[in-house]
């Protein structure tokens, strides 16, 4: 028995009420509901927090009070705690940016609002489930609402990309549930809890075909090297507080699922094939930084930023051990990264929505007439550059000790060269900003970005620099395990 | 040869589906049987059949959130489909009206009869949305309904309404212990309230999956 105010099922009805009653209000409308919304949500969340990593358990509601395997639960973890923790503290901020980047023009955005709400609901669901098939439902969720996003109001190319985005979604979630339905016909469960002492017992090869079929499938989903070629466009396309939801969260949301199975039900299955995951990652960080150092677009250039950061989340799976670093490590570049690619995709929204153009050569001169953006810019870039204190540094630092305490010397190669090669594109978009001076007409553009725009990416910049002053705590929050 | 590549490829992936079910179909029957718990527990459900057991009361979180898939698809129809100007619809075939006629109004009571049907035999709020939906697409095909703009206030009301009754249900059981924990005596009352509300919005929302793009 569960007090009503269980924070677990609010975070998930929550988002659900406000994303139904801003459709009810109709097109463009439901702003304010959204915003209090996604407050009271960020309330919930911090509160769940506390009472995870204060009780050093995890916490657990039982829909229907029937219990798994008949019923679904629903687990909060440290990890899970610090994965809702950082979706509110990502969503606030955006939301209210997006505000002010709709004003301008409303009907581009007429479904923003529920579809943000749906997306969010979808997130905390995934992030709380603890039942394979409950997981699926909540993926179509997240791909579906973010699909949307991408594709709504939009002209030609944001269509394209958003059909280009839904077939390997589509593909994502259908090899994940044809792996579902392999493991219910071998177990006749698919509670997580039950499953993995049983496939710890025996594991018959359909066991191995649906662990690679999911596993695969979410690497699609999550826009692993070399399965990454949806993301650019999807992501770059899209207007700059969906990119930044996107960025920051949706592609975290398969790569936790993956790390839940890895460390679950699939652990007995996965220690020999963990180098592979590991090389994928360090392609994804070289290829992606080679790529952003070449973009042309300013949005194209953080978007292959992002694929260069999954990169180290991938990094952890050989290192993964009993003392936890890897995991520590892993589940604090999430949260560095959410915030900081979060501020930069905001910060250069607000730099397009000034200088009107979106190319990196565009942003030439933009450092006088927006310190604030650009300030957010370079704090985000120092974060994803892994200078200190940012958090972006402390999880490369607890990567490279994790990686030294087991002898894995050309992960800490990898690791460094990623960190020079971020260093290069981030100092080419600010050597553009502060030392080439603005061409011809461009000199007199008078009109400054909205506040709104510029603090709200500042604020996320400065809490993903700032995340690593207070990273002690949320690496206690992230040692909370599942427990028996 | 790209075509040979995905030939193979998918001949290949086909044996090793094949081999896996053959393996399943030898194995002991699994550890879990979820089929007795079913069984075991049906007398709580509230209701006599065990899908609609499983769906709405077992697993009825998993409907939940489907439900929000649906209501999220045609959000997702609406927010890419062209807004206003919609073609009025084309049939004009004399017959065909005539049976749309004769045949739309078995269908609601087909729909109301599914519904209903659903506590003690295959039936339920999905299968009854499905023929509402399909009515109404006839009706468009036949040239008597035109294509949907751009839904207003009565008509969101009805796309979401199924789905909001649902979360309200969801969340005002919280007060009984934990999220859609039906009491044993109410649950079959509850659960005919959720599914007469499903029954409305989804078939709103298959019909509108055609007739906002029409």
């Amino acid at each position: 028995m569960t007090e009503f105010f269980d924070p677990l099922a609010w975070l998930i009805l929550l988002p659900l009420f406000w994303a139904s009653g801003a459709f009810l209000l109709g097109p463009t409308r439901g702003a304010r509901l959204a915003i209090v919304g996604v407050a009271a949500q960020l309330w919930l969340a911090i509160d769940l927090a506390v009472k995870v990593g204060d009780g050093g358990t995890a916490i657990r509601h039982a829909v229907g009070g029937w219990g798994a395997p008949l019923g679904i639960d629903l687990i909060a973890d440290g990890l899970a705690a610090a994965m809702l923790l950082l979706t509110h503290m990502v969503a606030l901020p955006l939301l209210l940016y997006a505000r002010g980047y709709f004003a301008a023009d409303a009907s581009v955005a007429r479904y923003f609002w529920p579809l943000s709400g749906f997306l969010l609901a979808g997130l905390n669901a995934l992030f709380l489930a603890a039942d394979l098939f409950n997981l699926y439902v909540t993926l179509e969720i997240v791909g579906l609402a973010a699909v949307g996003l991408v594709a709504a109001g939009g002209n030609a190319t944001q269509i394209a990309a958003g059909l280009r985005y839904l077939f390997a979604t589509l593909i994502g979630s259908g090899m994940y549930l044809l792996g579902v339905a392999l493991i219910y016909g071998a177990y006749g469960t698919v509670s997580i809890a039950t499953l993995t002492p049983l496939i710890n017992a025996s594991a018959a090869s359909a066991v191995w075909i649906a662990a690679a079929l999911m596993l695969l499938g979410l690497m699609l989903k999550t826009a692993l090297f070399p399965f990454h070629y949806w993301l650019p466009p999807a992501h770059g396309g899209a207007p700059a507080p969906v990119s930044a939801l996107l960025s920051a969260l949706v592609v975290k949301a398969s790569f936790y699922l993956i790390l839940r199975l890895w460390l679950g039900p699939f652990a007995p299955l996965t220690g020999t094939i963990a180098w592979l995951p590991a090389l994928l990652g360090s392609a994804a960080i070289l290829w992606g930084s080679w790529q952003a150092i070449r973009a042309v677009r300013l949005k194209m250039l953080v978007a292959y930023s992002t694929i260069a950061q999954l990169g180290y989340l991938f990094l952890i799976f050989p290192l993964l051990g009993p003392d936890g670093l890897a995991l520590q490590a892993g589940g604090m570049q999430v949260v560095a990264h959410g915030l900081a690619k979060a501020a930069m995709f905001a910060a250069a929204g607000a730099m397009i929505h000034v200088t009107g153009r979106d190319a990196v050569a565009d942003v030439a001169g933009v450092a006088s007439r927006m310190p604030v953006s650009l300030f957010a810019f370079a704090l985000a870039g120092v974060t994803l550059m892994g200078l200190p204190p940012s958090g972006g540094f402390l999880a490369k630092w607890l990567l490279i000790d994790a990686a030294l305490t087991q002898g894995q010397w050309w992960l800490v190669a990898v690791i460094i060269a990623g960190g020079l090669l971020a260093a290069i594109y981030v100092f080419r978009v600010l050597r553009q900003a502060f030392l080439v001076p603005a061409q011809g007409e461009r000199r007199h553009l008078s009109h400054r970005a909205p506040p709104l725009l510029e603090w709200t990416a500042f604020t996320l910049a400065a809490a993903s620099v700032l995340l690593g002053l207070r990273g002690v705590d949320l690496l206690r929050l992230l040692a909370v395990g599942s427990g028996p | 040869m790209k075509r040979a590549a995905i030939i193979i490829f998918a001949a290949l992936f086909a044996f090793v589906l094949i081999v896996a079910m053959l393996e399943l179909s030898a194995l002991p029957s699994p550890k879990v049987n979820l089929p007795a718990a079913v069984a075991a527990n049906m007398a709580a459900s509230g209701v006599e059949h065990p899908v609609t057991a499983v769906l709405l009361n077992f697993r009825g979180y998993d409907t939940l959130l489907e439900i929000a898939v649906l209501l999220l698809v045609l959000l997702v129809v609406l927010a890419v489909s062209p807004r206003e100007g919609k073609a009025p619809a084309a049939s004009h075939e004399p017959v065909l009206q005539v049976l749309a006629r004769v045949a739309v109004p078995v269908m609601l009571l087909a729909a109301v009869y599914l519904l209903w049907a659903g506590a003690h035999r295959p039936g339920g709020a999905f299968q009854a949305g499905a023929v509402l939906g399909a009515a109404a697409v006839l009706l468009h095909l036949a040239g008597l309904l035109p294509g949907w703009n751009a839904p207003r206030l009565f008509m969101r009301a009805g796309l979401a309404g199924g789905f909001l009754v649902f979360l309200v249900v969801a969340s005002a059981l919280l007060a009984n212990g934990a999220l859609l924990h039906f009491p044993p005596e109410f649950a079959g009352a509850l659960i005919l309230l959720i599914e007469a509300g499903l029954t409305v919005s989804l078939g709103l929302i298959l019909a509108g999956l055609f007739l906002f793009l029409a």
